[in-house]
């Protein structure tokens, strides 16, 4: 027997081996996560398995199992892999992921699929997004209050709507508190780049920007404003301790939060293969989806929260401090009440309106934003003239 | 005026890991042997790097002078493999190292996994690292062109048969090669783990190391243009951002210039009939013998 013959055969014992033992666990759910970037980048990747490991301590029939690192637009072979694999719930954790889920999707209509933040949906595929334009208009508030020069900087991955309205928010919350303040972006086209990263900073840094967001998946930015000793915030996950003396606040987001709903209503049968199409989730403050906080529950470092409480603003002709204003306002949204960042009238920065007086968005209209708010400086792509 | 040093500034900051990986490819590929890999072994340094030097998280339980030895023992390391493959088992040597990087990459971000998602505090200041890579290319410059060991470097990359009969023995040198450039790259790895962005995480080098196979071929293998080289590299990484918005020239443009360069400089050596200032036995393994 040839060595490549022996290594075939060991090959196809392995294979055997691997579905026996897959059979012999019928009883749990599988559930299986693609991630787009290593699950150590400390952003968003890293976040959704935090989520899925809670999920798997939290729900004692659920098994898990994760590919990362998983380019946009080839996420098809991963898919049949873990289709082969046994997976009967496969989330696909990010937006470029979408068509390539709904092909799978069809493929195999016996399998569940979510995918996150995307806008497409099928009798077995549902979508979900833990969203941040609520928290990133408070983070903007402390921003517009901390930024001396009046110009904030925010590193920008891709220009799509999730991007547009979380710096369309930001900027509604830096006017808001520093009405002559502007939002200065650049983008690097990439989810996860620290060198790009790194250098964007820079250069929003040279232009005179001393605050600093970044929406990078890694704790680069906050790196950079640490270097330089400037306020700046946590994005997806506490970066607290890659520079405790910068970090203001932040936007952390509990995934498992949804990833236990979802599982739980699938292993009771609330959800099945033919009812998603409707099945959105869109969770915001209310649902503790996500949290405003430079670490988990602390909404404020010690240092900036002694600034807010100087810093005042106009809230309705009347002088409040920033840090009471960004409280009060976390509280009711918290609560699902009434508050909500784009409530009309917004104009965009080309001063054509786009919510009227006494209007809020619809989750289509957040899902599809192209342009962008007042405020915001810097070269943003498709964005609408009228 | 301002704007124009911190542009320098940063063209600096950015161009030290390319000019110490290419500085290490210049030196291997003057002996004839190209190592597509300096993108894994910078992978692997930037681990190594950051986990000799953080130790187990407490003060004082890692050192950043021997993070950068592990990081260029982790590169030089890496680089053998290659060199016993390519010199030794006469493999592809492109081939070679197309799987090294896959295999660094791979491998750090394996073995780096427990590493991620802590910082390094108390992390080197960037001037040693960008004083001590432009001495270091003052010095190969130096060393190739006016030293004998630096003409019997370049005799093995340019006419290993010729080497040979003069008694030169032309596997150890160009093992000695690879593996000195593997070092660098290792070293300009524990650059980005260590200062330019000090943590580690899977995937950080993010492409750098093929900016530096780029710049080699750009630099025209000497390595007193690598210096040059490397700051032009980095300005223009820069500027992509710099000038976002502010010109009529889509600054994705500026992040493709570094290869469309590469590419000019390859068409002009073409046209004059050459292959440019490459070695003339690259990329070919020597065997005794044969023409």
């Amino acid at each position: 027997m040839s060595k490549i013959t022996k290594l075939l055969a060991l090959a196809l014992a392995l294979t055997a081996a691997a579905t026996t033992q897959a059979g012999a666990q019928d009883a749990k759910l599988k559930a299986c996560f693609i991630y787009v970037g290593p699950t150590g980048d400390i952003g968003w990747s890293y976040a959704h398995d935090q989520g899925r490991k809670a999920a798997e301590k939290a729900l004692p029939w659920l098994e898990t199992q994760y590919v990362e690192s998983v380019p946009e637009g080839q996420a098809l072979p991963v898919i049949d892999r873990l289709a082969k694999n046994g997976c009967q719930v496969i989330f696909t954790t990010s937006f470029g992921y979408m068509d390539d889920t709904l092909a799978a999707a069809k493929k195999y209509p016996n399998i569940i699929f979510a995918h996150n933040a995307g806008f497409k949906r099928n009798a077995n595929m549902a979508t979900y997004m833990a969203d941040f334009y609520q928290v990133y208009y408070l983070n903007g508030l402390a921003a517009g209050a901390l930024s001396k020069s009046g110009k904030v900087g925010f590193v920008g991955t891709y220009p799509i709507p999730e991007l547009k309205r979380h710096l369309s928010a930001f900027a509604l919350g830096v006017k808001a508190a520093n009405p002559k303040a502007s939002v200065n972006v650049k983008w690097i086209n990439s989810w996860f780049d620290p060198a790009k990263t790194r250098e964007a900073s820079e250069a929003l840094l040279s232009e005179g920007a001393d605050v600093l967001t970044s929406a990078e998946d890694s704790a680069t930015g906050v790196q950079t404003a640490g270097a330089k000793n400037i306020p700046t915030f946590s994005h997806y996950n506490p970066m607290l301790k890659f520079s405790p003396s910068n970090v203001v606040s932040g936007h952390i987001v509990h995934w498992d939060k949804i990833y236990i709903d979802f599982l739980t209503k699938v292993h009771n049968g609330t959800y099945t293969t033919k009812n998603l199409a409707n099945v959105d989730y869109w969770w915001l403050l209310s649902k503790g989806a996500v949290e405003m906080g430079a670490d988990m529950n602390m909404p404020f470092t010690v240092k900036f929260a002694a600034q807010l409480k100087a810093a005042k603003m106009m809230v309705g002709g009347k002088s409040v401090s920033v840090y009471d204003r960004i409280t009060a306002l976390n509280a009711q949204m918290k609560k699902g009440e009434s508050f909500d960042p784009f409530t009309g009238p917004v104009k965009d920065r080309n001063g054509v309106l786009r919510v009227p007086a006494g209007k809020t968005m619809s989750i289509g209209d957040l899902n599809n934003m192209s342009w962008v708010a007042p405020g915001v400086v810097g070269q943003v792509a498709d964005e609408p003239k009228k | 005026m301002d704007e124009l040093l911190n542009a320098l500034l940063r063209a600096l900051a950015f161009g030290t890991p390319l000019l110490l990986a290419s500085l290490g490819a210049v030196i291997n590929e003057r002996a004839g042997v190209v190592n597509l890999g300096v993108e894994g072994m910078m992978a692997l340094g930037a681990l190594a790097g950051f986990a000799v030097a953080y130790g187990d998280g407490s003060p004082g339980s890692g050192s950043i002078a021997l993070g950068i030895v592990a990081a260029m023992a982790a590169g030089g390391l890496a680089a053998l493999l290659h060199a016993f493959i390519t010199i030794t088992l006469r493999a592809n040597q492109f081939v070679s190292g197309l799987s090294l990087t896959l295999l660094g990459l791979g491998v750090a971000g394996l073995l780096g996994k427990k590493y991620e998602g802590f910082p390094l505090f108390g992390q080197p200041n960037q001037w040693p690292f960008t004083i001590g890579a432009i001495v270091l290319a003052l010095l190969l410059a130096f060393w190739l062109t006016s030293t004998r060991a630096g003409l019997t470097l370049r005799s093995v990359g340019e006419n290993p048969a010729a080497a040979d009969v003069l008694g030169l023995n032309v596997n150890l040198i160009r093992y000695g090669a690879v593996a000195f450039g593997g070092a660098l790259a290792g070293l300009a790895g524990a650059y980005l783990s260590l200062v330019y962005r000090p943590s580690w995480t899977d995937g950080m080098t993010a492409g750098l190391g093929w900016i530096a196979v780029a710049l080699v071929i750009f630099v025209g293998w000497n390595p007193l243009r690598a210096i040059f080289g490397s700051v032009f590299f980095g300005l223009l990484y820069y500027l992509q951002f710099r000038l976002q918005g502010k010109t009529f020239i889509p600054t994705e443009f500026f992040a493709a210039m570094p290869y469309l360069l590469v590419i000019v400089v390859l068409a002009f050596a073409g046209l004059r009939g050459q292959q440019g200032a490459a070695p003339e036995a690259l990329g070919r393994p020597y065997t005794r013998g044969e023409r």
